[in-house]
């Protein structure tokens, strides 16, 4: 036994080496380790985060999340959307809801809006995407083991979008020194009330991954807005 | 006249045949026509919208063709409406910036993430030949890249590789820095005689390397962006090249430098298989055996294990051996024998003992000869020798002694080619007849130095008292040798040389056989016993005798001295101090 033993040690670190190269790959995309220093530079406690970083990994949320609800859109569409409903006319008729207060689309009037509202704008379309997407996967355990990667994707980005949300939070804190005593979940509309066909209800699922995306779309634009207004002020509000 | 008539009959005749043929075959392809046109299922083509496209997420426009409404195509021909956001349908604000058959959006017009729906309609607005819905987000296909340029990063030691930076700027509509819209670039790269371009990794930023480039080779590199989350590629930027012309001399230099590495390389290696393959001959050829301490006549395989009496017996053929293997206990258990065999002793009782079953002679004969010549029949013994080798080896010494003194008195006739004294006891008597000087010649000694048993006598006085001398045994032993046969010599010289002493039975014997043949008395000198050798009788054998005088020369005069009283019993081979006393006057 006393011989294996060397053998086992260095399986055992062969396999720690492994695991180590696996996840740094992965590090990228779940976003870096908090890198707690402060302005000398010394490494303390995580207790607070610099405004640059906390915005950094805000935005690298939101492209995280933009960019899997996009995969995840793709793959639907593929796997049960049918061929002849593949057009982007039928893409656009499963219109996505407008929110409470309408956020404009057009590049000029979203540069005219404050860091404020931006900020708002952004917690608000986390928080109202929270439970759709609960929801989405509860419909989508209905369909066979093709849509699994589907629904690791949509729980994946269901737990990024909470800690989107809490990081927006803090965001607000720093930005505009507020303080949000409670998280708000604003009771959304429930879009798809009736009880579907199957064909019905495989468009709906695709029109919630499609509006998801969108505005998955609008969190990432809006953060890198912010990031700009915030490291260069001046070349920012020209637009 | 006549004939132009029925030309002009004929003429007419011609065409209209001609004009009927030619209907028929109108008719024919126009009801083909018709049918062709009545029975297929292909309608003609209607205007369509091509396709729409914002190339900065801030403008977009949209183009169409008229299919195959050949007479719609010109401008105004065609309509556009677009509704925003399910909202009132509007004819499209700007036709021509975008070119012919473009409807341009500008800013104003565009909103992102706003379902649209454009329509393409005739002039009179009456019927829809086209619908397209979209979103601006999902139509997003940028510009290309522009600035491309690059930089050497290094070039390899062998001269045959490069490796490059190329850089680009993001196309100059998009609006990249305030992070409006995120691009990615796929750069790709080919030698300019390929066909395949070589893409490379689609990343975020704005350079990339190239490696493993080769110079001397010319290359072309193009990149292209795409949005992030979408699919569309932009069109390719302009075409990059890329040249480092090869460095002839590493080039020239570096194949030489490797055929010798590994020229030398293969050499060693099959030296080394040489060297291991023939390790035993090159081993005795550069390292030959040394010469293993050899004894000319042995056999090695004789050292081994229970052929001791081979080996006693050639060792003792060489002259040069002194068996220092006689100690003490050797000579009790010789003159035990002698004890023993006092009461039986005689001539015959010798001879029967020389010609025992033990084989003396066979071992004399069996003898491998080497070429000193000194085979022996003579077999000392070896100190690890067990009491009951060195007791038969005992034996064996005073048989040969005894063989040895008749095998003397044998060699004392020169003249006579007589057999070997050891097996023909009436050679010993014809031995005994030996002249007087003969003998004496004969019984060769060594120096008193060398302490053999051993002296020459040298003279022998009237008296009977016998003078010694050392250190004549060499020229007697030539002299033996020269007159007697080889074996026969051999046994004699054996005994002469290699011999510890002859017994009393053996003096006794010798001294005895000439009374037989009523010859002159022999005398048989060793250390410790004399035989007084009177000229007519023979004198009765005494154990000791006395030194007398010691010459210059260390010559011993020895007197013969008398018997000691009958009365008293002699010990065996040596006097008690008592004795000594009595003896010596």
């Amino acid at each position: 036994m006393s011989e294996a033993y060397p053998g086992l040690v260095l399986l055992l670190v062969l396999q720690v080496c492994a695991w180590v190269l696996l996840l740094w790959r992965c590090w990228g995309v779940l976003g870096y380790p908090l890198d707690c220093k402060d302005e000398q530079g010394s490494i303390i406690s995580c207790t607070s985060i610099s405004l640059e970083k906390l915005l950094d990994r805000v935005i690298q949320h939101a492209e995280l999340i933009y960019h899997v609800s996009e995969e995840s859109c793709t793959l639907f569409e593929e796997m049960f959307v049918p061929v002849s409903m593949h057009t982007q006319q039928n893409r656009a008729r499963n219109t996505c809801i407008t929110k409470a207060f309408p956020i404009p689309g057009s590049k000029s009037e979203i540069q005219k809006i404050s860091d404020k509202w931006l900020l708002h704008s952004v917690l608000m379309l986390v928080q109202s995407w929270i439970e759709p997407l609960v929801y989405l996967q509860k419909t989508l355990d209905r369909y066979d083991d093709a849509a699994d990667t589907i629904l690791n994707k949509t729980k994946w980005v269901t737990n990024k979008l909470s800690s989107l949300e809490q990081g927006i939070v803090e965001l607000i804190r720093k930005m505009l020194d507020e303080g949000l005593l409670a998280v708000e979940h604003q009771q959304t509309l429930t879009r798809f009330d009736a009880q579907p066909e199957v064909v019905e209800s495989i468009l709906r699922d695709y029109a919630v991954l499609t509006c998801f995306k969108k505005d998955a779309h609008k969190m990432e634009v809006f953060l890198k807005l912010l990031k700009c207004r915030h490291t260069d002020k001046m070349s920012c509000y020209i637009s | 006249m006549f004939a132009n008539n029925s030309c002009e009959k004929k003429g007419a005749g011609i065409m209209a045949t001609r004009l009927v043929f030619l209907s028929l075959v109108c008719g024919a392809v126009s009801v083909s026509v018709g049918e062709h046109l009545t029975t297929s299922e292909v309608p003609p083509k209607r205007p369509y919208f091509v396709d729409c496209r914002s190339p900065e997420q801030e403008t977009f426009s949209c183009w169409w063709s008229a299919g195959d409404y050949q007479n719609l195509t010109g401008p105004g021909a065609l309509s556009v409406f677009f509704q925003k956001n399910r909202d009132v349908w509007r004819e499209c604000p700007d036709y021509s910036t975008a070119g012919e058959n473009h409807c341009y959006f500008n800013s104003t017009y565009t909103s992102i993430w706003i379902p649209y729906c454009v329509q393409l309609r005739s002039q009179i607005q009456d019927i829809v030949y086209h619908q397209m819905c979209f979103t601006v987000d999902e139509i997003v296909v940028p510009d290309p890249p522009v600035g491309l340029n690059w930089t050497l990063l290094n070039i390899s030691q062998t001269g045959q590789h490069f490796d490059i930076l190329i850089q680009w700027e993001p196309p100059p509509s998009a609006d990249v820095k305030k992070g409006w819209i995120s691009l990615v670039y796929e750069p790709q790269y080919r030698a300019i005689n390929m066909s395949d371009w070589k893409p490379l990794e689609v990343e975020r930023a704005c350079y990339q390397s190239v490696y493993g480039l080769k110079t001397g080779m010319e290359y072309e590199i193009r990149v292209r962006c795409k949005q992030a989350a979408s699919e569309k590629f932009s069109e390719f930027s302009e075409h990059l090249y890329v040249y480092i012309p090869k460095v002839p001399t590493k080039e020239t230099l570096f194949p030489f430098t490797m055929i010798l590495i590994f020229g030398a390389v293969g050499v060693i290696i099959v030296l080394m298989l040489i060297i291991f393959s023939q390790q035993q001959r090159l081993m005795v050829y550069f390292l030959p055996p040394v010469p293993v301490p050899k004894i000319m006549g042995i056999d090695p395989e004789l050292l081994k294990k229970g052929k001791l009496d081979e080996l006693n017996s050639i060792l003792s053929g060489h002259h040069t051996f002194k068996p220092e293997l006689y100690n003490d206990d050797l000579w009790v258990e010789f003159i035990e024998l002698d004890i023993d065999d006092q009461d039986g002793r005689s001539h015959h009782s010798d001879t029967h003992k020389l010609l025992g079953s033990e084989n003396l002679n066979g071992n004399c004969l069996n003898i491998k000869d080497d070429d000193s010549g000194r085979a022996s029949c003579y077999e000392p013994e070896l100190p690890d020798s067990d009491m009951l080798d060195r007791s038969q080896a005992e034996a064996r010494e005073e048989k040969a002694s005894l063989l040895d003194s008749e095998g003397r008195a044998a060699h004392s006739s020169t003249t006579d080619p007589s057999p070997p004294g050891r097996s023909h006891p009436g050679a010993t008597a014809e031995g005994a007849s030996r002249s007087h000087p003969q003998i004496q010649s004969q019984l060769s000694s060594q120096s008193w130095v060398n302490l053999d048993f051993y002296a020459q006598v040298s003279n022998i006085t009237p008296a009977g008292g016998v003078l010694l001398s050392p250190g004549q045994q060499s020229k007697i032993e030539k002299t033996a040798e020269a007159h007697s046969s080889p074996k026969t010599q051999k046994c004699q010289l054996a005994m002469t040389t290699d011999s510890a002493y002859t017994s009393e039975m053996d003096a006794k014997n010798i001294s005895a056989t000439p009374s037989l043949n009523g010859n002159e008395p022999k005398v048989i000198v060793s250390p410790y016993t004399v035989s007084e050798a009177p000229a007519s009788s023979v004198p009765p054998v005494s154990d000791y005798t006395t030194v007398q005088a010691v010459d210059s020369q260390q010559s011993l005069l020895l007197n013969p001295s008398t018997l000691p009283t009958k009365g008293t019993p002699m010990p065996a081979g040596y006097l008690t101090p008592e004795q000594l006393n009595s003896i010596m006057p």
